[in-house]
């Protein structure tokens, strides 16, 4: 198998090469590169440039650490502990999609967090501080994501966190650091050199270090500008900026500050409520009502037999088309794995995508009776795709149902309710109640906390018990 | 774009209503230009008169619509992507006339944003906004919270556990002494190597060794005692490496000429780098295969940042993150193991360009020819982009006939200065600012080397740029892109003619400079180069250790000696 793909014959040459494979002559020349690029290497070191990263990477050797989150036992440094916690958010693909596709606050929000206890000792950043930064983020994000119609649909080439969230990540350390307006530009500028990953790894591990990667790069540029980095001040304008990215860039300036039109206030988000690519939400609400409408109340395991084969309507979008997924990250970009799940289980959630689930042979066989039809009026759009699903019996009747719109699209948001249910159910995997009860009353009294370390610590699973005095609102009122 | 072609889709449009056309910034800048008028009268008039002959080829400087859009249209529409426009609007901020102009805030999308994000500020935060943020922030969290207990989030932890807590091994160049984590040790010496953009440069074009041996370096001081690396396995891996980025070069057309889009060393680099490491760790294959596929989604950086401090970044963290893909690899993180193939409607390695066609490696038996067998490397004499060397090598010897002719170099017996050079928009530079910028403008280094007979280090300095002899050179420089005369390496040349003002020309060309893969530097000259490197940061016994540590590399036990010595 290795050899039939280019990437495997990569690898396998990478592997298989040994030393005796090197000529003399390539030794010679390798050799000649060493030396010279040691000499390049050394002179530069007195460089300015060097001086500015030999400056940033120090940062690391220092003892600034950030939390971990439901880890009260270690910490890491911000760079690091950005990386791990928004790896965290997207690892199941339960973050949230916004319109333009991305997932927004997961390259934000881990970023955020770890760099506000990077600030020297005596520096509090409140809870205000801390939205406001957050919503520089979302607000950069979903403004660069206007700038191509290529990215009002699904992607094809690069996966939107990576290029958009990179950005945000960054503009929102800028904001937190409080960057004058040239240093918030360089931010940019850096953090367009870290960005853009190709969509090919998405339905593997990779993924979620996208999200990852977005918060720490964004971090650790906003970090290098704060040094005195400087970059291309024009990176937004060019074709050869962030114009690279897409096929027809058309870059727009920001509106005026008064009265500034946010587009999260004209465009809320989806929130999922189970861990699998967005699309596959209205595959799983199609798919249950028809499977209530099939069974009623008797057991789907009887009519399974009577089943000819299950029709699926979505748009088309390669990587989440995936008639056989073999793995986790293979089943939350699988609308047929969907489909028959919620088929056979009646709802999703965490569990459907156990190994064990994934591999029953009740949900193998009806996979092998599921087809994918692409309607040519259901564009891969997450404001205006659809899924009807249809369940053909060996008798000719026919049973189908269509979702225009699942329980947590942004024109039928989560309740309250069931938005903290999502939470607690979430959290009581790692943290105590007191804890979770904790995040969930500072973070509706945000903009009133003086001092948001308190949600770090609640987040490493710290309780409010052993620091009443840091939960502390400049009103109480709530 | 002609000059003609320039007028009509920039000028025209603003010639109706020009006054409507500038949003805030420009009219502030207009009308501080006009109050600055008077006092500038002559300053701004010579820069009218310099756009106006670029626009109209004449000097006859009547038209006054252009009068008009010399003083003020340019900056409106400065953001365009045009040789020309860039070249009025640094001939335009060059100007000690228009020195307020420069201090005004470009009305750029980019200037924008970061306007926005330096000045917003919570009040700006409406109510919904802060509702629906908070419900993302405590969904997040959530999120967040369960997916510690996944798979890829205990890769991803134990690998930041392992290198980022306190295990600072490895060497930083020139500073003996200090020591930082592998990857962020690589990540400073790859900055290091491109920090002055002097590293070696291959066809296609990259720059193959920075992104390659930062990363073994580093690699190989983490390796504990018993696997340490000996000198042979550090040259192949170092191979595995370059051969890897040479091979990617060759799946698009496009990468044979000097780039457009990503930097080269951004997109293989990175891809180079994982291979190298890859093959130090002594990683399987299916590891190999996943690192190569981790590498992919950390690759690729814009072009506009060339010529701008963040470029050398650009080497750092190919270096760096190629390595930190083999150590993800390594630890179990899966990738698309499909990245390098061609697959339709969901890129991988393809997303970097617009032609692809991916080759297979030849499955290595008992021989394998190595791309650097058959091509050889282009090697830098001076800290400069590569396209500066055949411009350099043809002032210079234009500057000796000039002696010839005059018994001494004259710049004021010049009227024109004739760059004959390949089209390439970010190291065509007229007027150059910074020690970046300096570094790709053909312009720059084909003054600085008629002016003082060689370009080296010191040519960069912030006093040499701005010195007044060389802005007066500057000036005289008229650009041509001859048709044959194309932007690649292997097949550029470099003209320089000087037009004197007696009316006698000279001219010369340079087709493979000194240094070039076609005409590799000597021994002698490698060493020269060497030892004037090394000796700014390190003793001469040293310098002459790491000479004989590289010259017997294949006999050296234990690799991670040579990065100690750095």
């Amino acid at each position: 198998m290795w050899a039939k793909t280019i990437t495997g014959n990569f690898a396998n040459v990478i592997h298989g090469l040994n030393k005796n494979h090197l000529t003399d002559m390539v030794i010679h020349r390798s050799k000649r590169m060493i030396l010279d690029t040691f000499g390049v290497g050394l002179l530069g070191t007195s460089t300015e440039v060097c001086q500015k990263v030999k400056q940033y990477s120090k940062i690391y050797s220092s003892d600034i650490s950030s939390t971990i989150w439901g880890h009260f036992d270690f910490r890491l440094p911000p760079l690091y502990a950005a990386f791990v916690n928004g790896v965290a958010v997207h690892s199941m693909d339960f973050d949230d999609t916004w319109h333009p596709a991305t997932h927004p606050s997961g390259a934000v929000l881990p970023a955020v967090m770890a760099l506000s206890e990077a600030f020297p000792q005596k520096k509090k950043i409140s809870g205000l501080d801390l939205l406001l930064a957050f919503n520089v983020g979302i607000e950069v994000q979903g403004r660069l994501l206007r700038f191509s119609s290529e990215a009002r649909n699904i992607p094809k080439r690069f996966h939107p966190p990576t290029v958009v969230g990179t950005m945000g990540s960054a503009a929102a350390c800028a904001k937190l650091l409080a960057l004058n307006q040239m240093k918030c530009k360089n931010t940019l500028a850096i953090a367009a050199s870290y960005a853009g990953a190709p969509l090919a790894n998405a339905a593997t591990q990779t993924k979620p270090l996208h999200i990852g990667n977005a918060a720490k790069h964004g971090l650790e540029a906003a970090c290098l500008a704060s040094q005195g980095l400087q970059g291309n001040n024009q990176i937004l304008d060019m074709e050869s900026g962030i114009g690279a990215f897409y096929t027809d860039y058309n870059p727009q300036t920001l509106p005026n500050l008064q009265s500034y039109p946010w587009l999260l206030d004209q465009q809320d988000v989806a929130i999922k409520r189970f861990p699998a690519h967005l699309g596959t939400h209205w595959v799983a609400d199609a798919a249950s009502s028809v499977r209530r409408k099939l069974v009623e109340n008797s057991d789907i395991s009887l009519i399974l037999d009577k089943i000819e084969k299950v029709i699926v309507k979505v748009p088309e979008v390669k990587y989440v088309n995936r008639p056989s997924p073999n793995s986790e990250h293979e089943a939350r970009h699988s609308f047929q794995f969907v489909a028959c799940s919620a088929l056979l289980d009646g709802s999703m959630s965490i569990q459907s995508f156990a190994s064990e689930s994934i591999h029953r042979p009740a949900l193998q066989e009806l996979l092998c009776k599921t087809q994918l039809v692409h309607p040519s009026d259901n564009k891969p759009s997450f404001e205006s795709l659809y899924c009807e699903v249809t369940v053909v019996l060996w008798d000719g009747n026919a049973i189908s149902d269509r979702c225009n719109t699942f329980y947590g699209h942004w024109r039928k948001p989560l309740t309250k309710q069931d938005l903290e249910k999502k939470f607690q159910f979430n959290a009581s995997e790692v943290l105590p109640a007191e804890a979770i009860e904790g995040i969930i009353e500072t973070v509706y009294n945000l903009e009133k906390v003086e001092d948001c370390s308190v949600l770090n610590m609640f987040l490493s699973g710290q309780s409010a018990r052993v620091f009443p005095e840091k939960l502390h609102f400049t009103h109480s009122n709530s | 774009m002609g000059a003609a072609q320039f007028r009509q889709v920039f000028l025209q449009p603003l010639q109706s209503n020009w006054s409507s056309q500038f949003p805030p910034p420009q009219g502030r800048w207009c009308s501080h230009l006009q109050c600055k008028g008077d006092a500038h009268r002559e300053g701004t008039d010579l820069v009218c008169r310099r756009v106006f002959k670029l626009l109209s080829g004449t000097d006859s400087y009547s038209d006054p619509f252009c009068r008009a859009a010399a003083r003020g249209d340019f900056f409106s529409v400065s953001h365009s992507n045009d040789d020309i426009l860039s070249c009025v609007y640094k001939w335009i901020s060059d100007s000690p006339a228009l020195v307020v102009a420069r201090s005004a805030p470009e009305e750029t999308v980019t200037s924008s944003f970061a306007s926005f994000i330096h000045a917003v500020r919570p009040e700006h935060l409406s109510k919904i906004v802060r509702h629906r943020s908070k419900r993302m922030i405590l969904d997040s969290i959530g999120v967040g919270l369960v997916g510690s207990t996944t798979h890829v989030f205990d890769i991803a932890l134990k690998y930041c556990l392992e290198l980022y807590s306190s295990v600072a091994v490895s060497n930083v160049y020139g500073k003996p002494g200090m020591k930082l984590s592998p990857t962020l040790a690589a990540f400073t010496n790859g900055v290091a190597t491109h920090s002055m953009d002097f590293d070696d440069t291959w066809h296609p074009a990259t720059h193959p060794s920075g992104a390659v041996l930062p990363a073994l370096l580093a690699a190989s001081q983490m390796l504990p005692p018993n696997s340490k690396p000996n000198g042979l396995d550090f040259l192949l891996a170092f191979n595995v490496g370059l051969e890897v980025q040479g091979r990617l070069m060759h799946f698009s057309t496009e990468a044979h000429n000097i780039p457009k889009r990503f930097h080269p060393p951004s997109v293989v680099g990175t891809m180079g780098s994982a291979a190298a490491t890859a093959k130090l760790l002594s990683l399987s294959m299916t590891q190999c295969t996943h690192a190569l596929g981790i590498a992919a989604s950390l690759a690729g950086a814009p072009m506009a940042n060339a010529a701008t401090q963040a470029k050398p970044l650009h080497i750092g963290n190919a270096t760096r993150l190629g390595f930190e893909a083999a150590l993800l690899a390594a630890r179990g993180m899966e990738a698309n193991p499909f990245i390098l193939d061609d697959i339709s409607g969901c890129s991988g390695f393809s997303a970097f360009y617009s032609i692809y066609q991916p080759r297979p490696l030849s499955t290595p038996s008992e021989h394998h020819e190595f791309l650097l067998e058959k091509q050889d490397i282009a090697f830098k004499r001076f800290p400069a982009h590569l396209g500066m060397h055949w411009v350099v090598d043809a002032a210079l010897s234009v500057r000796n006939l000039f002696i010839n002719y005059a018994g001494s170099f004259s710049p004021s017996l010049i009227r024109t200065i004739v760059l004959k050079i390949p089209v390439s928009k970010y190291i065509n530079r007229p007027f150059p600012n910074s020690e970046h910028e300096a570094r790709h403008s053909f312009q720059f280094n084909a003054c600085t080397a008629l002016l003082d007979g060689e370009v080296g280090l010191s040519s960069f300095t912030e006093s040499s740029i701005h010195r007044q002899e060389l802005r007066e050179l500057l000036h005289k420089v008229v650009v041509e892109h001859p048709e044959d005369n194309v932007a690649n390496f292997d097949k550029m040349y470099g003209e320089v003619a000087v037009l004197l003002k007696s009316g006698d020309v000279l001219t010369g060309k340079c087709d493979t400079f000194y240094g070039h893969w076609r005409k590799p530097l000597s021994r002698e000259s490698l060493l020269k180069k060497f030892r004037s490197n090394a000796s700014h940061v390190l003793p001469e016994e040293k310098v002459e250790t790491i000479i004989s540590m590289v010259d017997n590399l294949e006999n050296l036990s234990d690799s991670s000696h040579l990065a100690c010595s750095l």
